[in-house]
């Protein structure tokens, strides 16, 4: 489920520090907003380039929150997401640093929404492009407050050394005991106001889990040598209990492309099937 | 309900002659279980320069599999295809397609179809993962009946007559105005039971858009290896066009494209992104 509510409530959004403003002047039957993420040290690698575990993470907040403006009074739940990477802002220079992302809801039906987000670095640069449904419910407690349009606000961030640490750390993985395998302790910041795990850290655990079964070693730290160029994750169920546990096996390859399935469940709560996702892994060593 | 009572529907016969479904010969078998398993010949008016199954058709094959998987998975409701994901791997020259599809998830107004792709009954030929929205059976629909009984058969009777004698896209009549963007008329053949243009067509103009674009950037022969799509409208006024827009530049012989499809009126009526392969 994608969460936006009081900041102070939302960990993963305290982690990222995106700012959103709402395009116009909120009144729009399909909502425009442009995301700003600043890029800070722990979450970017060596060359200021953004992983596509944390790439998933923005792309579903604010493509989250803005399929949300568009179904007012009610509120959403992201039920798939589909990222594809630019294939020449993958390695060097180009893509990194401070990213823009550019959201618009193309589709709002009844019981559904599209919402299309494209991301580009501050020169412009192309970095995704991404899309990603919605289904529409009524939140038991209203959706979260907005005033429109909605306009960019400082987040508080807590105190605590865990929301500057790596991305690995901040989402509490661990490395399973097979390359392919990767686990996720549910902790209070990962979760969204409904109390259930936030949709971008199932993706930050598939992602672990797929890049670590291509390499062919048991890790959840960052891979200079391995990124996921293309994403399409289908949420089943929502993660309660954990521990959550990702596992992926190889399909095949084209070249430096892997084609990974990944199964995300929640051992807590039976096993259950949170999300299904297909991965392409590029080696770029 | 014997045929002989059955009230006379005023509607043309579904589908026309030379359908675009008809002319794949698809084949499926249906366990008791539910679970569906399908096929399509490849031939050379259907496969890449590489001797694998286009895109195009590949997505006509999990499309109307899923939607005859979607029957029983989402019954006593009915479902429709609100998006499609396409992975395909170099599986080498092939001469049948199998997709094995099932079911991870019904609920309560969606349901997630996964289908295998095998080349030649055992090389990995890639994957597919469709979503359909659940809602409630529209009347014209209730006394529907499926074959259950065991056995492969042609999804349509006209495929055992009708043959595919030139390139699918050809046949189809997919006008390529220029790189990245691509024409078709909304007529019969080419149209679901509605009378919109069919989901796959979609696919296929999708497909089509993206590798002309990535020809002309590469200046050599390309495919489609991936797509993921999402259907927004009933495409019901033609002409339909797809257009192409490459998401940063090639690189490694790969290029990203976002990919709109719009409806005569200008209505958006899907959208995709894909990867592109240069052979």
């Amino acid at each position: 489920m994608s969460g936006f509510g009081s900041p102070a409530e939302i960990g993963v959004a305290q982690y990222l520090l995106m700012m959103i403003e709402e395009v116009g002047d909120g009144t729009a039957a399909l909502p425009h907003t442009v995301g700003h993420f600043p890029g800070t040290v722990n979450t970017l690698d060596a060359d200021g380039r953004l992983g596509t575990d944390l790439l998933t993470c923005i792309i579903d907040s604010i493509g989250g929150m803005t399929s949300g403006l568009a179904s007012l009074p009610d509120w959403i739940v992201t039920t798939n997401l589909m990222i594809r990477r630019a294939p020449d802002a993958l390695v060097g220079d180009r893509g990194t640093g401070e990213l823009i992302l550019d959201t618009h809801v193309l589709r709002r039906g009844r019981s559904s929404v599209v919402t299309r987000v494209n991301v580009a670095d501050s020169r412009g640069v192309s970095v995704a492009t991404s899309w990603m449904s919605c289904a529409i419910l009524t939140p038991a407690n209203g959706p979260p407050p907005f005033t429109r349009p909605v306009k960019p606000f400082e987040r508080e961030v807590p105190n605590d050394p865990i929301f500057a640490a790596p991305t690995h750390e901040f989402f509490n993985l661990s490395a399973g005991e097979t390359p392919g395998e990767a686990h996720l302790s549910i902790e209070q910041r990962l979760r969204n106001p409904w109390g259930i795990l936030h949709g971008g850290s199932s993706a930050v655990v598939l992602d672990a889990a797929a890049r670590s079964l291509v390499l062919g070693r048991s890790t959840v730290e960052p891979t200079p040598e391995a990124i996921v160029t293309d994403l399409a994750v289908h949420y089943l169920s929502p993660g309660r209990v954990g521990p959550i546990v990702a596992t992926a096996t190889s399909t095949g390859r084209r070249g430096p492309d892997h084609l990974v399935r990944v199964e995300v469940r929640d051992r807590g709560a039976d096993d259950r099937l949170m999300a299904l996702a297909m991965t392409t892994v590029r080696r770029l060593d | 309900m014997p045929a002989d009572e059955v009230p006379a529907d005023s509607r043309p016969a579904y589908p026309p002659p030379r359908h675009a479904m008809s002319l794949l010969a698809l084949e499926s078998e249906q366990d008791l279980a539910g679970d569906v398993r399908g096929w399509m010949p490849v031939t050379p008016y259907t496969s890449s320069p590489g001797g694998m199954p286009r895109l195009a058709t590949v997505a006509m094959l999990v499309d109307a599999l899923g939607g005859m998987r979607s029957i029983t998975a989402s019954d006593p409701d009915w479902a429709f295809t609100a998006d499609m994901s396409i992975h395909l791997l170099p599986a080498g020259p092939t001469e049948v397609l199998q997709a094995d599809l099932h079911v991870r998830r019904r609920g309560r107004r969606t349901l997630v179809i996964e289908a295998e792709l095998l080349a030649d009954y055992e090389r990995p030929a890639g994957s597919a993962l469709l979503t359909f929205a659940v809602v409630p059976r529209p009347e014209h629909l209730v006394n529907i009946t499926i074959n259950m009984t065991p056995g492969r058969r042609m999804m349509n009777a006209n495929s055992t007559h009708e043959k595919l004698e030139t390139n699918y896209l050809d046949e189809l009549e997919l006008q390529v105005r220029e790189p990245g963007t691509v024409l078709i008329e909304l007529r019969p053949v080419v149209c679901n039971t509605v009378g919109a243009l069919h989901g796959a067509i979609h696919a296929s103009l999708i497909d089509e858009a993206s590798a002309s674009l990535a020809r002309s950037l590469f200046n050599t022969e390309a495919i489609t290896t991936g797509l993921h799509l999402a259907y927004l409208d009933l495409g019901r006024v033609g002409p339909l066009t797809a257009t192409a827009t490459a998401i940063g530049g090639p690189s490694n012989g790969r290029l990203t494209a976002s990919v709109d499809v719009h409806d005569g009126n200008g209505a958006l009526v899907s959208t995709a992104t894909t990867e592109v392969v240069a052979l």
